[in-house]
């Protein structure tokens, strides 16, 4: 199975989730509103510049309008003085190049021009006046921008204003005055939108007029959408990438129109701001590495903590001693909680264990309380067949001893005997056997003194001798010996009953140790076993040394229990 | 606190993003440094109108344009001192028109290795080194010049070839495909050729000369502005303007002035304000990395002006450039 992820990783992991999400909101929302602020600022921006060239263009309208109204005025004046004039008005208007009147074929009559030009004496074409246009128009006309055509070595570029004049005597007039477009191109040329926008003069059909790049067009290199734009109202139009600002010059058939392209403006900022987006990103990825390991120095570590006390608790409950982890507010509620249910279990297990131990305590009690009913029948048989052969010394003999066995037994409820009294039990226990399995064999106490007024459990030997007589003496066709030696051993003392009997094989020495006794065995080997463990502990008990057809030897040892310290063992009574 | 990290951020990036905003776009960063070197900056207005071109484009894609030339059109030196010049003083581009097919070869091919990227402009230059060329098609604007002359007079022509700079591409196309476009008509001879010096009282001079010593010449052919100019005068003071075609290269006020009285008969016109706006346009787009689209060969269209055509209104816009 696979394992989840650790909380470090999925901390920053949701970090940066959460962070990446924010700035590519904030981002979005910022560059859609940046974007459409910048395009809204362009229009703007484009709107104003055509408005401010239509402005320059109305004001060179106006101007040839007052040239023209000027010279109309004087055109019939005293020739002297019409000359004096005009050529005062030329001198303060660099910018009219010049004045020239046409009679009705359309033939030249005079001409007045700049610094005494005067015209060539034979004009190939005049650009400057079209009868043709002036006949249809009746009144008068503005031309398209042209190049001045009368002259030599002199081409300025110019827009010609064209006048009826007033006729004395029905005969029609024409007047044309050239005004240098120079100044209006050089505006025009100087006008820029954004970075690359700039801006042209067409007329009501969309027909150039003046284009900053005409060269390019001309030459087929650039292409303007005027006859389109020519169909749309004034205003400001946002098409893809291209912004056109059209707007009418007032009090003339002319239109400007700027042209400016979103791309350069926005684009450019949209890449800043796609820059500065990566850049915040990177950055906030590692305040989000950052913050992951800071959430895993407040919450995974003491979780990582918490974990290994878990698991050493898991593998050694009685041992484990618990440190509280630190942490936030809910690890350490976390870790108290831990450490209570510690403690509980350790202290519940501490109860069950002493239960356990009481238990046992009672059921060998229950046990040592008990007499072998055969074994009773049997002394009691014995004591009778004694009795009914007048054997009445030795019936005593055995009353008395009978009477010793129940009386140790019971010891007044005592678990803990002195030793003195326990090798009594054993002997009257031998007395009695050796009288009902007719002397076959012989017993014989080696007991150091100094073990006498030691505590030891009682009925401890007798079980162990019962099973040396059963189990080693009684199938031997020669009597047997069984000596019990009580010695010390450092601390403890051995007591140690050895036979010479038929002995037993290691399944059935590791049986005994293992086996509940049945019904006809007293209290058993195991048991005895048992209690002294529950007593005294581990290190003490029962060994059994064996070998077939040689005797069995088994050593039994308890601690050194001076007569004065039996309730530090037998509290539990 | 992890909580109020979270509620804060969101917050400290919209801070962050507004104040990354208003700083200003700057556009100086990317202004690159583009040298135009041409050949002659004094009384041509083919040369006027080139610059014009060139500053308009410089102008468009926000450059710094400085152009310079020679005071002589045969100094190939001082060019090729100009164009260590613009490369010591930090130009990125050099938008660059040979007076020497050959002899600015060197000078092109260091520019070229000091990491400068190179445009050439009217009359190219003999190095490997050339990112782009823009240009008329010199060769078949010989052919142009000779099939006017073609169209405008019948019977045998008797053809003088008026040339300049020998050693520059241009004239040298030219005349070669004035040549070849003759000689495939079958009835024209050239009877005689000259190479002037590039000013207009040289190229009148040597054209004197050649009328003088072949009176049966009634074609000529004067290869670019300067001796267009010298050529006109010459046909003027001869008397020859009726009996005699005289066919010329690119517009000045003079040959206009002499288109309109006869004694020049047909003006071949270069796109002049194209070849200086586009030389710039592509060291800009080169500059900028959009390379691709800029073409290793552009060629700029070339008219044939007549008598005839020379008020219609396109044609008065290629002759006389605003400004």
């Amino acid at each position: 199975m696979k394992r989840p992820p650790r909380t470090v990783v999925l901390a920053a992991a949701l970090i940066s989730g959460v962070a990446v999400a924010a700035l590519i909101l904030c981002t979005t929302l910022f560059l859609r509103s940046y974007r459409s602020a910048v395009v809204e600022g362009a229009r703007t921006n484009s709107a104003q510049v055509v408005s401010q060239v239509a402005g320059a263009v109305d004001n060179y309208v106006n101007t040839m309008d007052s040239a023209v109204g000027i010279v109309l005025e004087q055109l019939d004046s005293e020739p002297a003085m019409r000359d004096a004039f005009l050529n005062a008005f030329l001198t303060a208007r660099p910018e009219v190049a010049a004045i020239t009147t046409y009679d009705e074929s359309g033939s030249l009559l005079d001409c007045w021009a700049q610094a005494g030009r005067t015209p060539k004496s034979d004009i190939l074409r005049n650009l400057s006046f079209d009868l043709t246009t002036a006949r249809r128009l009746g009144h008068g006309y503005i031309s398209t921008p042209h190049v001045e055509s009368i002259f030599d070595s002199y081409y300025p570029w110019v827009v010609s204003v064209i006048r009826a004049v007033p006729g004395d005597g029905g005969s029609s007039r024409w007047l044309a005055v050239d005004l240098s477009f120079k100044e209006l191109a050089a505006t025009i040329n100087n006008v820029s939108i954004g970075q690359h926008g700039y801006c042209y003069l067409m007329d009501e059909r969309g027909n150039m007029v003046y284009h900053p790049q005409q060269q390019l067009l001309y030459a087929g290199l650039k292409k303007e959408e005027a006859g389109r734009l020519a169909c749309l109202g004034d205003g400001t139009y946002v098409e893809d990438t291209v912004i056109y600002s059209v707007q009418r010059v007032p009090g003339s058939t002319w239109r400007v129109v700027g042209v400016s392209y979103i791309d350069e403006t926005v684009n450019e900022s949209f890449r800043q701001m796609v820059r500065i987006t990566v850049i915040t990103a990177g950055l906030v990825f590692l305040a989000a590495l950052v913050a992951g390991w800071v959430l895993s120095r407040l919450l995974s570590r003491p979780l990582q903590q918490l974990e290994t006390a878990m698991e050493q608790f898991e593998q050694d409950a009685d041992h484990f001693a618990f440190q509280a982890v630190r942490g936030t507010r809910e690890v350490q509620n976390l870790s108290d909680s831990f450490g209570h249910m510690v403690g509980r279990i350790q202290q519940l297990m501490t109860t069950v264990r002493e239960e356990e131990i009481v238990l046992r305590k009672t059921e060998l009690k229950a046990l040592q309380a008990q007499i072998n009913p055969h074994f009773l029948y049997n002394t009691l048989d014995s004591i009778a067949w004694m009795c009914e052969r007048g054997k009445n010394a030795d019936a005593v003999q055995m009353v008395h001893a009978l009477a010793r066995l129940f009386r140790i037994s019971i010891s007044r409820g005592h678990e803990l005997i002195p030793i003195e009294k326990e090798l009594q039990h054993a002997e009257a226990y031998l007395q009695i056997q050796k009288y009902r399995y007719k002397n076959q064999f012989t017993y014989h106490f080696t007991v150091d003194e100094s073990c006498l007024h030691c505590l030891c459990n009682k009925i401890t030997l007798q079980p162990i001798i019962e099973n040396a007589i059963v189990h080693g003496l009684d199938l031997m066709v020669d009597s047997g010996h069984i000596e019990i030696t009580v010695k010390p051993d450092g601390n403890d003392i051995l007591l140690i009953v050895a036979d010479d009997g038929i002995g037993m094989e290691p399944e059935q020495v590791a049986a005994l140790l293992q086996n509940e006794p049945s019904d006809r065995t007293g209290i058993g080997v195991k048991n005895v076993n048992d209690r002294l463990r529950i007593y005294f502990g581990a290190d003490y008990g029962i060994s059994i040394e064996s070998a077939p057809y040689e005797g069995t030897t088994v050593t039994i040892r308890t601690p050194r229990v001076p007569e004065d310290r039996e309730g530090d063992y037998d509290k539990n009574h | 606190m992890t909580k109020t990290i979270k509620r804060l951020l969101p917050a400290a990036l919209a801070v962050l993003l507004a104040g990354c905003a208003m700083q200003p776009v700057d556009s100086t960063t990317t202004r690159y440094r583009v040298a135009f070197i041409a050949k002659n900056n004094r009384d041509s207005e083919f040369w006027d109108a080139v610059f014009t071109g060139a500053e308009a484009a410089a102008t468009e894609y926000n450059l710094q344009l400085t152009i310079t030339a020679p005071d002589d059109e045969e100094d190939y030196a001082a060019q090729n001192q100009l164009i260590a010049d613009a490369v010591e003083d930090g130009a990125q581009a050099i938008v660059f028109s040979a007076i020497d097919y050959e002899a600015n070869a060197a000078a092109i091919d260091a520019a070229a290795a000091a990491g400068v990227t190179v445009i050439s402009v009217d009359s190219a230059v003999n190095s490997d080194n050339v990112a782009a060329y823009i240009g008329a098609d010199n060769y078949g604007a010989g052919r142009m010049v000779a099939q006017s002359v073609l169209d405008g007079m019948e019977g045998a022509l008797c053809v003088g070839l008026i040339n300049y700079e020998v050693n520059g591409a241009n004239g040298r196309d030219r005349e070669q495909g004035a040549r070849d476009a003759f000689a495939e008509s079958g009835r024209a001879r050239i009877t005689a050729a000259v190479s002037t010096h590039p000013n207009a009282a040289s190229a009148r001079a040597d054209t004197l000369a050649m009328l003088r010593t072949h009176p049966e010449i009634n074609v000529l052919i004067a290869l670019n502005e300067t001796t267009a100019v010298g050529a006109a005068q010459a046909v003027q003071q001869m008397q020859r303007a009726d009996d005699l075609w005289l066919a010329a290269f690119d517009s000045n006020i003079e040959t206009i002035d002499a288109l309109q009285t006869g004694t020049v008969d047909t003006l071949i016109v270069q796109n002049t304000y194209g070849m200086g706006y586009f030389g710039v346009e592509s060291a800009y787009k080169l500059l900028a990395g959009q390379g691709s689209s800029v073409e290793k060969s552009n060629i700029t269209a070339t008219r044939t002006i007549t008598r005839e055509n020379m008020f219609a209104m396109d044609k008065q816009k290629a002759l006389f450039p605003f400004g």
